[in-house]
Order: C-alpha cells, then structure tokens, then sequence
C-alpha cells in the first residue's frame, strides 16, 4: 500500500528523516518499505503492511502512529470541530433501519445540506493523485481523503435521491440487482450485505457504491455513512461477486467500531470547510454494544523469557505508552493495561512482547546458544535409507531428476490409467498439472523424449511421491524409479542388486509377471521383458522394457529400460549391519560344466538345481551362454564355473571328482537337460 | 699383494664401464669359471694351510665387493637407460580426457543434506510429513482460521473430492509442527524437509513447487536470543563463513512475535546490489516464537512451553549457494543443468 510522505510529515512539527532513511527505520520497527518513488514534490512510500496490521495501518494516520512510537515523535492530530445547525435535526431528515446487528455492527450517518459539488481544492486532489486515486468532485475525494488519513471508508448519498429518506442494512435479495458507479451491474445474493432504501439497494454494503443516489453536479444534500461491517460477510460478498475496492480490502480485514465518529466528524468537517455545507444536528449512530478497550495482563518475567533479553521495565513502560497502550498498573512482575481498540491484532501477552521486542529493536537482543541436554537427535532411518539410495545410484553413474509432483490427462491415458485412480487438482495452475502423478514413470519418460536430442546415453533416477487413490483411499508413498536407455535389461538388473546389496536387502528375487490380460492390455511394459521384484514372496518392484507403442506415445526413439520401486516396502528390510565372513585359508578350486536345455529354461532353474548340491560349492558362475549355430534346433547350452572351496580343509580331487559327477547326475535327471561332456 | 692388484685393476675397470655388456666383461673378467678371481681360488689348494686361511678369507672379501660393486653399477646404469628411453618419449597432456561415467546428485539433494547434517550435528531430529494435508494441519491448527484474511498469504492448490472433508497440497512444512508435538512431548527439536506447493504463476525467481524446510525447537525457555543464536550458527556452517544476521518485524498467524530473518548479500558482501535490490540484505527466512494456539490445538500447554520455528526455502538456498538465476531450472530435468553438480 502506497503513502505520501509528505501526508505524513504533516502528523509531525519535528521533521521527519529523509525518504531512505524513514524506509529503513520502517522496515527494521515496523513492516518493509518496498519501494520509494519521487512524485512531484512528494515522494511516496510502498510499505508491505502485514494483514494483522490493516486494521489500525491501512491509513496515514496509523502509520503516523507508528513513526511517532518509533523515534518518540509527538504525533499531532489537526483539529476538526464545527457547528451543527440548530433547528434541523438530522433525525428528522433520514431514518434508519438495521436489519441485523452481527452484520453490521455500528452505522454512523451525518446528513450535510446546501453543498456546492465541485472540484477539490488542489492540495486535497494533489494528495488523492499521489496515493493512486482519482480526483471527482469535493465530496467524493472528502471521503476518500478521510479513509486514507483514517482508515475508515466512507460513503456519500445524494439525500434527495434515496425514496422516502430510508436507509435499510440488510442483506440482498436473491436475484437482486444493482448498477454501480462504475456503470457495472451485479446479481446479488442473500450472502451479500447491501445499503437500500425503501424502493431497493444504493449501494454495496463496504464494497461499492451504487448509480441510484450517486453525487452528481446537481447534489444539494448529502447523506454521509461510516460504519463498521462484518469483515467475513463483506470478504465473502466482494469474493462471490469478483469486486474488490479500496474499501473492501479495510472492510474485510476488520476496523475498529469506534473508528466510525472521529471519521465521519472529520469528513462533516472538510465537507462544510469546502462547499459551504450546514451539518444537520446530531448524528445518527445505530451501536448497539460499544467495544470496550481489551485489558491485558503482562507478566514481565516471561518477557525477557521469550525474547531473551533484559529490558529495563521504565524502557517497557515507556514503549507501550509511546504506542496508545493505556498503563492500568505496574508492578515489579506484573503491568496490567488496556489495548486501545483499533489495535485488533493485540489480545494475548505474546501480542504484547512482539511490541516491546520490536520497538526495543531486534537487533539489541543477543546472540545466547541454547541450554539443552546433549543427546543425539533420534535418527530417521527413512531417510538415512533414501540418502543411500540416492548415493548408490549417483556412484553408478546415475543423474537425479526432480520433477514436478503432477501430470496432465493425456499422460494419465497413455499410460492407461483410470480417472477413478487418480487424484485431481480443482484448481490447476495448468492443464499440464492437472493431476497428481500416480507414477514416477511418466514424467521421466519424459526427461527422456526432452534429453534425447543433446544425450546418447541417459541413465536418471527419481525419488519421490506418488499420489493414487486405492480401494477408494487417497495413497501417498514414496518410490524409486530410474531407467537407462537402449536395450539394458542386464545392466539395470546389475544395478539393482548392487542397490540392494548396499542396503543390506540380500532376501529378494526376480519372478516373472503374469498380467492378467486387463493389465497387459493397458500396460507400458514390453509383456515379454519384464520381471517382479519380489522380498519374501510379497511384490515391492518392476524391472522391465517398456513397450514400443508407449515409447511411440512419448517419441523416444531409443528402447528404455527402468525399475520402479516402492521405497516404502524395501526401507522396512534395509539394515545397517554387514557381517564379517571370514575368509577361507583354504585355496578354492574351479572346474567347468556345460549343460544343453530346452530354449526356454531360465538359468536360475539350473542354478538352483547345482547349488544344494554340496556346501563345498561356493559359487557358480554362468560364464558362456549360447544359442545357435552347433546347438540342436531349439536348445540353449549353459556353461558354469563351479568355485569348490571348504572352510576347514584343503579341498582334495577327490572330492572336487566326486561333486561333480554329482551334479552331472542331478543335472540329467531332467530328461531334456544334457550335460556335455568334453 | 697379488689380491691387492686385483683390486685396483678392479677399481679402474668399473670406471671405465658405461654399459650392460661392459659389466659382463668384467665380470668375466673376474669371476667366471676362468676369472682372475676364481683363479686365485683355484690356486688355494698349493698353498700351505695359514697361508692359504689369509688368501682364502681376502679372496672371498674381493669376490663380496666386487659382487657389490656390480649390482649397483648395475642399477645406475639401468636407471641411466631407462631415464634416456623416457627422456624420448613425449604425451600430449592437453588432450582430451577419456570420459568416466560418474552420476549426479540434484542441487536440491546436495543443499537439502547439507542443512539435515548441520542441524542434526546441533541435536535436531529429520521428521517428514504428508504432503497431502487436511485444512486443519495447513491452517486450522496453526491458527489460520477459515475466511481470516491471513488465507490470502498462501495461494492454495485444493484437491477435487467429494468428500466433506476439504484436502489440499501443503503450502508450508508447519503441518509437520504439530503432527510433531501431537505426538512426541517436549523438550524437542526437529528439523522438516519437503515438498511445498502453492498456487503461483512461475517465473524465474516463482515456482508452484518448491522444497522447503522447517525448523522447531521447543523448551521451558527457548527464546529469540537462541533463535538468533542457532540461525546464525546454521548460516555459518551452510555457507563456511561468519554471515550477518538481521530481523524485521513480520507476521506469521502461528508464530507471536514473528520476524524475517536477512543475511547480508553474498553477492556484494552487504554493499548493496540488484541481487539484494540495493539494501545490502537477503531475506531467507520466516520465524517466530511459537503461538500459543499452536501449542494448544497440539494437545500442549501453552503455560508450560515456548519455543521458535522457522521455515525457509531450499530452492533460494540452492539459488544462493550455486548462483543460479531461473528457479525453473530445478525441475526442468534438463540433464545439461543436472550433470553440472
């Protein structure tokens, strides 16, 4: 919000510190100065005025306060009393009806007769110009001069314009119909709280005037309004309407009730001053329960407590005057006062200690590290295992993307996902972040189509949410996807089992994926080239190729392989102990077998047949695989290394001899498996 | 005297020798079956005993030194060889390197750890929560009253459901403050990382997903002083140099009082530049001594506890750290950014 120095040089005999030097002291005291701009011969200052503020800062004067407060400044406040005519009664001259007191809680009107509608006088206009407003004629820019002193909006009828001199509050009929100044017109409801007279509404009650008893050059007599409205009834009407107005933005933040006198005798005041008016006698004041000022106990211990500083209490005393605190009572520990009641955002002690703290100058509190038993911080295993996740992967050669947590509806099709599963956004920035992502998958397939051009190799990982809804519960967990691209089946699986092994997950297999056909038909995954990875029979992961027709989708030219894991289920195997197996002092032996199946053996099969066959076997190792020229039409051969080794022996040939043809035997016992011998 | 000799011709021939061979001959000179050495021993047997014990012991002293004398002349003349062979050879050392496929981690990773690590070594504890929270986690509970024109401080991405009960994406880790205290009684201190999102037009210093972290400590006197304190400690270590602190006054629903925290600007090392728009000063953080509601909607007294949070971006910290201009960059996936860190 915008303020004129020069306005508010004019609360003060002392003079005021340079433009700079006033920002600087408003933005460490009080609330940032954005921006400072030479208008004319005034300069003008945009102070980021905190919404708890607004009620008592959304005005010159309130900011005028809070010099004064600040480098104790006597605050002067111009005088404005003038004569009331005597025989005419302004109840005589306009009545009003208050349909319901929690909507607007105070109603002050004024009625001013024999006014000469005009132009402003210069410095008025100038004033108006500097802080952004639009001079239109003396009344109008009075009640605008009086809010941006005060605060409070004001409001001006054409009296002789509102049928049978009745001024209704109440809220709007639905359906109901209003032109506006602006020449706009809004349909009203039953939520918006409206200014009528007997015949229908003049304006919108805190947001905006109407065109029905607008001042115009002819006005003769005016009826002033300054009252308070329920912030949550005018923030939710210029909400549901779309309007927002100078007036509303002090509306809806809230105002002191007692606000409404001071500024509608100081707008009366102007009015007479510059158009010759007479105000009627009396005002009109519809108040049913006065705000009375609040009164707080501040303990002055817990002061220092809070703020971690010593200050002296004349220093506190002094503080809470300078700002409109009323002292009640002091004492060693304890100061009781009243809070003046435009101050709305003071009610608790904290309240009362932010005040001290930030006259008193932040900067004067101290440095002090805290008392506190020295105990290690509890440690988030979650994230220690995702640390080790992310470092693993990046030792292999892996680049961490972020993305974005959202994707947009045809990604959600490509990749076959049903609107049921998926969570969305009612009010998207964009179309391209509609909904939350279900899957690391189509945002990195995307990484992929938008690196392709500059990168012949891409190997990337993500860690992060994902967001579903399952068995109609909103799903939110943590995976693990990465992807290298081109044919890496064999890679990616390499790189999976060093992940795992470095995170002490040693119990975890690759099975095959049977989809049913309502998952193959809608899945990413080439249906022959992928695999479950699975923990104690329980499925915590896909390794796979994706499919041609999703690479097509996303135009990636290269084939694609990626994992996908749920970091959720692996982070409950993962440990942090490694075990010691002491080495053999025994040297290990190795012999070779060769074995020819049928095409669509898998090797594990053949493993899991040789290892149990002794424990002196250590290892084996497929070293040669092979299908083809030499080989019978629809067999594959196999050839091992089979490491012999013994923990409390030398391993003699003997026994290597005897374990061998063990295997051989174990081997061919399936009639379709053949070991050759050389 | 006959040994004597020996030695010196010995001598002499080992000067003379420049290379392998010539120290062959010498040794055959002196050593094989025919060597003059070799020869004296031959000739022991015609000696008389005493005699022959003295000739024996000298002549197998000569044989030891000459042995010697060998093998190093030996490896100096290998080492002169071997210096000459390489004295020939040349490598272009600004050719270009042979690639090795190393990964990286995100800036946002990097930064993020680092400000865990800092805290955890101070005794905070690394807590996440939900990033799809309920109103009353978001603001309910942390004084944020429906319809309080505090809302308009945080632009929200709202969940479309059928349900009454209105969900919505985090826009700040505080959430986490008291799913936190609901559960765990203090004396605490924890430290929040995640995602936040709010519903922002981007640009390149706005984004509508941002990461953040959030900082609690709680106590029966944790006071501003401490904040100070603990803040200028973590910059310090973040940054690896004393930085400057300031606070201005600012306003949070659930911190009382609340302030801002700046640092003086890296960039122009406080003198004022575009960067800290000419004040000298970055602001980075928002913080507060914990309101008292908060305390109370986490099921704690507010009689009994006080304490400071304080919340501030990752992203801007990255910005900083690795003077990177356009926030847009972080989530761009854009691996010619990404492969830089």
């Amino acid at each position: 919000m915008v303020f004129s120095y020069n306005w508010l040089q004019s609360f003060f005999k002392k003079n005021l510190p340079k433009p700079e030097r006033l920002a600087e002291i408003l933005t460490l005291y009080f609330a940032e100065v954005e921006e400072i701009k030479k208008v004319g011969k005034d300069f003008i200052l945009d102070i980021d005025i905190r919404p708890n503020r607004a009620p008592d800062c959304f005005s010159h004067l309130g900011i005028a306060r809070e010099i004064s407060a600040i480098l104790n400044y006597k605050l002067q406040i111009s005088d404005c009393k003038f004569i009331e005519e005597k025989k005419i009664k302004t109840k005589n001259l306009i009545d009003l009806e208050v349909k319901n007191v929690q909507d607007c809680p105070r109603y002050t009107a004024r009625v001013i007769f024999d006014v000469k509608i005009g132009p402003s006088p210069r410095w008025l206009a100038e004033r108006l110009e500097v802080c952004g407003l639009r001079p239109i004629n003396n009344v109008v820019d009075i009640t605008n001069y009086v809010m941006l002193e005060t605060g409070q909006p004001l409001h001006a009828f054409d009296l002789d314009k509102i049928s049978k001199r009745k001024i209704i509050v109440r809220r709007a009929k639905n359906g109901e119909k209003i032109s506006t100044l602006d020449e706009k017109e809004y349909e009203l409801n039953s939520d918006i709280l409206v200014i009528a007279d007997a015949v229908g509404p003049l304006a919108i009650a805190g947001i905006k005037g109407g065109k029905k008893a607008e001042i115009d050059r002819k006005t003769k007599n005016i009826v002033l309004e300054s009252a308070n409205f329920d912030r949550s009834l005018i923030r939710n009407g210029s909400n549901s309407i779309k309007l927002k107005t100078d007036a509303s933005l002090r509306f809806d933040h809230g105002l002191d009730p007692n606000l409404t006198e001071p500024a509608i005798n100081q707008t009366a005041f102007l009015i007479k001053k510059n158009t010759g008016g007479k105000i009627a006698k009396g005002l009109i004041d519809f108040y049913s329960k006065k705000t009375l000022p609040q009164k707080i106990k501040l303990d002055v211990a817990y002061v220092e407590r809070l703020l971690g500083v010593k200050i002296p209490q004349n220093r506190i005393k002094s503080i809470l005057k300078r700002l409109g605190f009323n002292i009640m009572s002091i004492s060693t520990r304890q100061i009781i006062l009243q809070v003046p009641t435009r101050r709305l955002d003071v009610s608790i002690q904290e309240d009362l200690i932010e005040e001290i703290g930030r006259i008193h100058g932040y900067d004067k509190i101290p440095f002090k590290s805290p008392v506190v038993s020295l105990i290690p911080p509890k440690k988030n295993f979650e994230i220690i295992w995702e640390d080790m996740v992310k470092n693993v992967l990046k030792e292999i050669g892996f680049t961490e993307v972020y993305n974005y947590s959202f994707i947009k509806e045809s990604d959600a099709k490509n990749l076959g996902y049903k609107k049921q599963e998926l969570i969305e956004i009612e009010n998207p920035t964009s179309l391209e972040f509609q909904y939350l992502r279900p899957s690391l998958i189509p945002n990195l397939l995307k990484n992929v189509q938008e690196n392709q051009p500059n990168f012949e190799k891409i190997k990337i990982f993500e860690v992060g949410k994902i967001f579903k809804i399952e068995d109609s519960k909103i799903l939110e967990k943590k995976m693990i996807t990465g992807l290298i691209n081109g044919d890496a089946f064999f890679d990616l699986k390499g790189v999976l089992d060093s992940l795992f092994q470095k995170l002490g997950i040693s119990q975890f297999f690759y099975d095959e994926f049977k989809p049913t056909p309502e998952e193959s038909k809608i899945s990413i995954w080439h249906p022959k080239k992928i695999a479950e990875i699975k923990f104690d029979s329980q499925e915590i992961g896909f390794l796979g190729q994706i499919s041609k027709r999703t690479l097509n989708k996303f135009e990636i030219k290269k084939d694609l392989t990626i994992f996908d894991v749920d970091f959720e289920k692996i982070q409950k195997y993962c440990t942090e102990e490694t075990l010691y197996q002491p080495l053999s002092k025994y040297p290990a032996a190795v012999r070779d077998i060769a074995v020819l199946v049928p095409r669509n053996t898998r090797v594990e099969e053949v493993l899991n047949k040789v290892e149990n066959v002794s424990p002196l076997i250590k290892d084996i190792d497929l070293f040669d695989f092979y299908e083809g020229e030499g080989i019978p039409e629809g067999k594959k051969n196999f050839a091992f290394h089979i490491i012999y080794q013994a923990k409390d022996h030398p391993i003699s040939s003997k026994e290597i001899e005897e374990t061998q043809s063990r295997i051989i035997e174990v081997l061919e016992k399936n009639p379709e498996w053949e070991v050759r011998k050389r | 005297m006959e040994l004597e000799k020996v030695k010196e011709n010995i001598l002499k021939d080992i000067e003379k020798v420049k290379d392998l061979k010539g120290l062959d001959e010498i040794y055959r000179k002196y050593l094989s079956q025919k060597g003059e050495i070799s020869l004296v021993f031959e000739n022991l047997k015609n000696l008389e005993r005493e005699k022959r014990i003295k000739v024996g012991k000298e002549a197998n002293e000569l044989k030891n030194f000459l042995e010697d004398l060998l093998t190093k002349k030996k490896i100096e003349i290998e080492d002169r060889i071997q210096r000459e062979i390489e004295e020939k050879e040349w490598l272009d050392i600004t050719l270009p390197v042979k690639k090795i496929e190393v990964g990286h981690l995100h800036p946002l990773t990097q930064v993020k750890k680092k400000v865990e690590d800092i805290f955890q070594a101070m005794g905070f504890e690394v807590v996440e929560g939900p990033e799809i929270e309920t109103e009353r986690y978001n603001f309910d509970a942390l004084n944020i009253p429906k319809e309080h024109p505090a809302r308009d401080m945080w632009d929200t991405l709202w969940l479309r459901s059928d349900n009454v009960q209105c969900l919505l994406l985090r826009t700040h880790t505080s959430p986490v403050q008291v799913r936190y205290m609901e559960k765990n009684q203090p004396p605490l201190r924890i430290i929040v990382p995640g995602n936040v999102y709010r519903h922002e037009a981007t640009d390149v210093s706005h984004e509508f997903q941002l990461c953040q972290a959030e900082g609690l400590m709680v106590g029966k006197d944790i006071s501003v002083a401490n904040f100070k304190a603990v803040i200028r400690e973590f910059l310090k270590n973040f940054f690896g140099k004393e930085i400057k602190i300031r606070l201005k006054p600012d306003f949070f629903p659930f911190t009382e009082p609340s302030f801002d925290v700046s640092m003086n600007c890296l960039v122009c090392d406080g003198k004022g530049c575009p960067a800290c728009k000419k004040s000298g000063w970055l602001e980075i953080a928002g913080a507060g001594m914990v309101h008292p509601n908060v305390f109370k909607n986490s099921g704690l007294n507010p009689k009994d506890w006080q304490g400071w949070a304080f919340g501030f971006g990752l992203d801007r910290l990255a910005m900083m750290k690795f003077k990177i201009g356009d926030i847009r960059l972080f989530r761009s996936g854009d691996l010619r950014f990404l492969q830089q860190f």
